[in-house]
């Protein structure tokens, strides 16, 4: 019994100091180092990102190339999902602790605004380090507040109509007859096709609305207005439209219905969807279905029945932030030198991880022209540079994901068969007591 | 009659049958799919790949999950103990020396159970930001910064004390008769009394150290710290992800928790129940 008792507690007092010991090393590494970068030159940046395969990758090129000319130069890169790099910058931003906050962080464009008029002291302003007018244009302004450009554009959400070419030929279409066409048309091509040959024409979560942030950027327009905060809802044409299209697509059966992300993928890598409408970057999970190669093509983006509506649109995408404070002007230069101005860095993007950067000079070379294979030949990434620089800048506001979810309910009251123009009314409303 | 009985107990079993195959079916698809390579994972595919390395390999290459391993169990097991010890210590004092201004500290702690860990966040960080400029090795980006806010939990407190009223009184009289101090009766007659209800209070608190998930991520800045689910959560989020290697990743995290309560599962029952032998 004695024993017992003794052995249980110098366990625990032992465990206890192995876990204090434990703590001492670890800050006293991370001690050391943040004295030696107060008192010289600051040679490794710290950078909050998520994606390992894409925005992690990408940072380890751009890092390997800016080290040839500067050998001291190192970035050390915290990875952590997206909704946590939020969460995190939050917590640090707002409790005014600057303990630990990295120099460069990743951000999505459409939670980027919310950032820079919440903590607007907190970002460096890189308007100065590289020329903005070389990007496209609704990527820069996505991180801009009142002509003050606080971001390096990364990667375009540019979107595109990914379709399986042959499901569309047993129906007698080729990929031509989906270019250059309004969602009106989609659908009735759609209903033709699932009458053929019995397999649904898109896929789509209830929940999530990023068909229709699609719809409404190649028409211009937001669902807030230009200040960013005041909802537009109501008398939003094309919101409307764009709910329309959506019951249609719903109602006649062409439309499959997924609940989350890996069933989406499972939809079109199983072959049960004619087409994906949505942004670049699903690519790579396209491609995964190798027995599928040679099977796709990609069209541009329907349009819609609006004045103005383009077949461009985007959906998703992130820019690059500094962060003020010591460093600062290291990392801007790091981010000019290569996100924001090395053309050849941004073709080994293309060719090593698919990365479409929204960097116009970029365009023109090699890497832009290649044929994929998988895409029956086509020169995907010249289509898709193409059509980047025709998406509407519209201006993403501070509430995107809030009034998407306000707007979820709305869809799901109107699908059911609820008046579209009241249910419209209720969700401005709402969204205004919101405010 | 006897058929009766019979049916019902058939009609009792294929139920149970269904329900716990309902149950076991997430973690069999886990052990299916750690040998399948991503593509088949997101088809839905229900039988054993020959994926199993590749998976093993690119999981080892692309992430710290030893290291963090380690900081899990460090960081488990040190708060098993402190917390297990502190608040035993407070529901103990709380039922044998009670006193009406106990009782209002009491139910003021009972009450801190009803605000939601997120309302906290922000003002226990800039908490943590002061003990950094005070105690770095306390403070931000430390283990013993995970473990520090939860050294007393109200809920451990609360289930002390509810199964010290079954501690029986007399043994404290005895022990004081035969000259022992009051620490040396709570150390030497109360924790090896009360065995079942600490090993029910370390599965729970060893469980949920172990799963913890937000305040980790918030204190904890860089890779070399970081905890199980911070690794398993970033592997998790990107344009296209690697199922293969996140799924054996989840597997190899499963392990200590299921061996921890399988080890411990007979006192689990009996500490939870509230039995004394």
């Amino acid at each position: 019994m004695f024993s017992k008792k003794h052995l249980f507690l110098s366990a625990s007092a032992v465990l206890l100091l192995a876990a204090c010991g434990n703590g001492d090393d670890e800050t006293g590494d991370t001690g050391e180092e943040t004295t030696e970068e107060t008192s010289g030159d600051m040679n490794e940046l710290t950078v909050w990102t998520w994606d390992p395969n894409f925005n992690v990758k990408a940072l380890e090129m751009a890092e390997e190339r800016y080290q040839e000319e500067n050998p001291d130069f190192s970035l050390n890169i915290i990875e952590n999902a997206q909704e946590d790099v939020v969460q995190k910058l939050n917590t640090s931003l707002s409790s005014g602790v600057d303990t630990g906050l990295p120099q460069i962080v990743f951000i999505e464009d459409y939670r980027a605004p919310s950032f820079l008029n919440s903590y607007d002291e907190a970002f460096y302003p890189l308007g100065d380090y590289y020329n903005t007018d070389e990007f496209a244009d609704y990527k820069v302004a996505a991180g801009s507040v009142d002509d003050n450009v606080y971001n390096i554009p990364f990667d375009t959400g540019v979107t595109g109509l990914y379709v399986r070419t042959d499901y569309l030929e047993d129906a007698g279409y080729s990929l031509e007859d989906l270019e250059d066409i309004t969602w009106d048309e989609y659908i009735e091509i759609g209903k033709d096709v699932y009458d053929q040959t019995g397999i649904k024409w898109l896929t789509n979560d209830h929940g999530d609305l990023g068909i229709m942030r699609v719809m409404l950027q190649s028409s211009g327009v937001w669902w807030t207005e230009e200040d960013g905060t005041t909802p537009y809802i109501a008398d939003n044409m094309a919101l409307k439209e764009a709910f329309e299209d959506y019951k249609e697509m719903n109602d006649s059966g062409i439309m499959n219905v997924h609940n989350e992300w890996d069933q989406f993928i499972q939809t079109f890598n199983n072959g049960d969807v004619v087409t994906v409408p949505t942004g670049n970057w699903i690519s790579a999970s396209i491609m995964q279905a190798e027995d599928q190669s040679g099977k796709w093509g990609i069209a541009p983006i329907p349009r819609q029945n609006i004045e103005g509506s383009v077949n461009a649109s985007n959906l998703g995408g992130s820019s690059i932030y500094v962060l003020q404070g010591e460093g600062q002007e290291a990392a801007a230069e790091f981010l000019a030198a290569t996100f924001g101005s090395d053309v050849d860095f941004y073709q080994d993007l293309v060719t090593e991880i698919n990365a479409l950067g929204a960097y116009e000079p970029a365009t023109e070379g090699e890497a832009y022209e290649q044929e994929s294979e998988f895409y029956g030949g086509q020169q995907i990434f010249q289509d898709l540079a193409e059509w980047t620089q025709e998406i509407p800048e519209v201006d993403f506001g501070q509430r995107t994901y809030e009034i998407q979810d306000i707007l979820a309910v709305a869809l799901q009251e109107y699908l059911n068969g609820a008046d579209l123009d009241e249910v419209l009314q209720n969700a401005q409303e709402q969204a205004e007591s919101n405010m | 009659m006897k058929n009766e009985k019979r049916t019902k107990r058939i009609a009792t079993y294929v139920f149970l049958i269904l329900v716990s195959l309902i149950f076991f079916f997430p973690f069999y698809f886990l052990i299916v799919s750690i040998s399948n390579p991503s593509i088949d994972i997101t088809r839905g595919k229900l039988l054993p790949g020959s994926h199993l390395i590749e998976n093993f390999k690119t999981m080892i290459e692309t992430t710290p999950i030893s290291l963090s391993i380690w900081n899990s169990a460090l960081v488990s097991v040190g708060q098993t103990i402190i917390s297990i010890f502190v608040s035993s210590l407070a529901g103990y004092g709380f039922e044998v020396h009670p006193s009406r201004g106990k009782e209002v500290v009491y139910n003021i702690i009972l009450l801190s159970m009803m605000i939601p860990f997120a309302a906290l966040m922000v003002p226990l960080f800039r908490l943590f930001g002061t003990i950094s400029g005070i105690a770095p090795a306390l403070g931000i980006d430390t283990l013993f910064g995970v473990v520090l806010p939860y050294v007393s939990t109200a809920f451990l407190v609360f289930f002390f004390r509810q199964n010290t009223k079954m501690f029986p009184k007399e043994l404290i009289e005895a022990g004081r008769i035969d000259g022992l101090s009051e620490l040396g009766i709570f150390v030497k007659i109360f924790i090896p009394t009360m065995k079942t209800t600490y090993a029910a209070a370390g599965i729970v608190t060893f469980m949920n150290s172990w799963n913890n998930y937000l305040w980790p991520l918030i204190v904890l800045q860089s890779p070399e710290n970081y905890t199980v689910p911070l690794v398993i959560s970033a592997m998790g989020s990107g344009y296209t992800i690697d199922y293969g290697s996140v799924m054996i990743a989840i597997f190899i995290t499963t392990i200590p928790t299921a061996i921890i309560f399988f080890v411990l599962q007979k006192y689990f029952v009996q500490g939870m129940v509230g039995s004394l032998k």
